[in-house]
């Protein structure tokens, strides 16, 4: 059984005049143990996709069933099965980062004690330990962005959903980040991501697909999608995911007053 | 980072039963409650406004109703007929919805909606906060009363019915500040909001009885439903219980709370 599958997944917003198709008819397939990266420009229907998979968003057409559940017929049951961290770290900045994983796992089913040792058992995990009962308020970007991942993991879910979960950390953070990812990954977690960084993309996920005005325009691993590219040009260089990217979107890259542009 | 551990109670974290309602809205009161307690500034308003207006209004209006020559004040003072409405306006501030904008707009909103936790405990959960919060005010306010000598004719039961009513009051106005803030998803349409509100506590028998009100304002006040919230407090502080004011307060509060909880649902059940 697959951990995630989308038939046809279509989200389309306002009416008539108004209407704008977000997402026209997305298939996914991904298998259980992957990292599947889902790359797309800025407004290509990266986000609303991730919406729709985690329950956060009601599907106009299509199905999708992640873990084997039907998001919508059982959001409930489906809800049980994924951990979701999203673009914003969403966190509670008045609560101390040990209240947020006790509360999450409480939300979750946990008795106290276990909420409580689960949560001393993350705080460890992503390294806040120290910084266990200091408000997140005060915490810096990448500590949030940890944080996050974390309530997003009290429950072990199946699958994880990461939306652009490195956006704005600097390289340090970055790296740990993907460290982590990996590691839950090798615990048998799959994983949902979406990144705009086609480094990130190329290290991380096995295989990706890449979206552009609601449709997904190329789908495969990193080295098959470079491959094909390089096939089908005549390239004697290896193509980069950069150049798979530009290429499946009809971007170019220019050079304009001494900065690289991507324009369409 | 340090490797994940998975330890023997997996299963157990990856199976814990759901929570069910009630016991997901006391886990988020709570987290709500640990929050009013770290912001006490937002609580001040909350307290002083309507003690202010109460000050304000008695020093007004008490020489005009004099104790001994005002029926409807029952041998209390101008004041003990004016608390009711002080404690309504301490329950009318909404303080939850402009709590959940934030949430909203930092993206916690989402976080709580992607775990699997009922609905209605998403909206209940502030409300039972605001309902403790605005019992601790209430009290604190008719404590400061009491020390002024106003009594509660209703004793220590009629002070409790009181409480409970006004922390009531409290839950529905805060749920339906709430359904616009899911609604705008914005603070300042979400305070804007509360000045449309507002004025209901003022279409009230507020400063005298209603039938000693100008007629238009004598309709005003009996198609608002606030007045006979207000009734039904000031019947307890002046008069002991009286069945018939408490079951119109205690009605309108009931049925505002479950139009406001059916509406909530809808509204986050939709919510995209």
């Amino acid at each position: 059984m697959s951990a995630i599958t989308a038939t046809g997944l279509q989200k389309t917003y306002g009416d008539g005049d108004k209407r704008v198709e977000a997402v026209r008819g997305v298939d996914l397939d991904v298998e259980r143990g992957e990292i599947f990266g889902f790359l797309g420009p800025n407004g290509a229907g990266k986000s609303t996709t991730v919406r729709m998979l985690t329950t956060l968003m009601t599907i106009t057409a299509g199905r999708a069933l992640v873990g084997g559940i039907d998001v919508t017929a059982d959001p409930h049951g489906a809800r049980r099965k994924i951990g979701v961290a999203l673009q914003e770290a969403g966190l509670d900045l008045r609560q101390t980062g040990r209240e947020i994983l006790t509360l999450q796992a409480r939300l979750f089913g946990m008795n106290p004690a276990t909420a409580k040792g689960r949560a001393a058992e993350l705080l460890e995990l992503v390294e806040l330990d120290d910084a266990a009962d200091r408000r997140v308020k005060g915490y810096s970007g990448g500590m949030k962005r940890r944080l996050d991942l974390a309530s997003a993991l009290v429950h072990e879910p199946d699958v994880l959903f990461l939306d652009e979960p490195t956006t704005g950390l600097d390289p340090a953070s970055r790296i740990t980040v993907w460290d982590e990812v990996r590691r839950i990954n090798q615990l048998g977690t799959t994983v949902f991501l979406t990144t705009q960084y086609l480094e990130e993309a190329d290290q991380l996920c096995n295989r990706l697909a890449i979206i552009d005005d609601g449709r997904i325009i190329r789908e495969g691993t990193p080295s098959s999608l470079k491959r094909e590219l390089r096939d089908r040009t005549g390239s004697d260089a290896d193509p980069t995911l950069d150049d798979v990217f530009l290429d499946a979107t009809g971007r170019t890259r220019e050079k304009l007053a001494g900065e690289v542009k991507e324009v369409r | 980072m340090t490797a994940i551990a998975r330890s023997d109670d997996t299963v157990s974290r990856r199976d814990a039963p759901a929570n069910g309602l009630v016991k997901d809205s006391m886990i988020l009161g709570g987290r709500a409650v640990r929050e009013a307690l770290r912001t006490p500034d937002s609580l001040l308003p909350t307290m002083f406004i309507p003690l202010f207006f109460l000050v304000v209004n008695v020093g007004q209006a008490a020489r005009i109703f004099p104790s001994s020559d005002t029926p409807f004040l029952e041998g209390q003072s101008y004041g003990a007929f004016q608390l009711p409405a002080s404690l309504l306006l301490s329950a009318s501030f909404g303080a939850a919805a402009l709590y959940l904008v934030e949430e909203i707009e930092g993206g916690y909103f989402d976080k709580l909606r992607a775990a699997p936790i009922s609905r209605m405990a998403l909206v209940l959960g502030r409300l039972y906060a605001e309902f403790l919060k605005t019992a601790v005010v209430a009290t604190v306010m008719v404590g400061l009363a009491l020390a002024f000598g106003i009594r509660i004719a209703s004793g220590v039961a009629g002070f409790v019915v009181l409480l409970v009513l006004v922390s009531a009051w409290a839950m529905v106005f805060s749920g339906f500040m709430q359904l616009i803030a899911l609604k705008s998803r914005s603070a300042a349409a979400t305070q804007g909001a509360s000045m449309v509100f507002f004025p209901l506590l003022f279409l009230t028998p507020n400063f005298v009885p209603r039938d000693q009100l100008t007629r238009p304002m004598e309709i005003a006040a009996t198609i608002n439903p606030v007045t006979y919230v207000m009734e039904a407090c000031r019947s307890l502080i002046l008069h002991g219980f009286d069945g018939a004011a408490l079951g119109k307060g205690f009605a309108v509060v009931a049925v505002a709370m479950a139009l406001m909880l059916t509406l909530s649902v809808r509204m986050v059940n939709g919510y995209d």
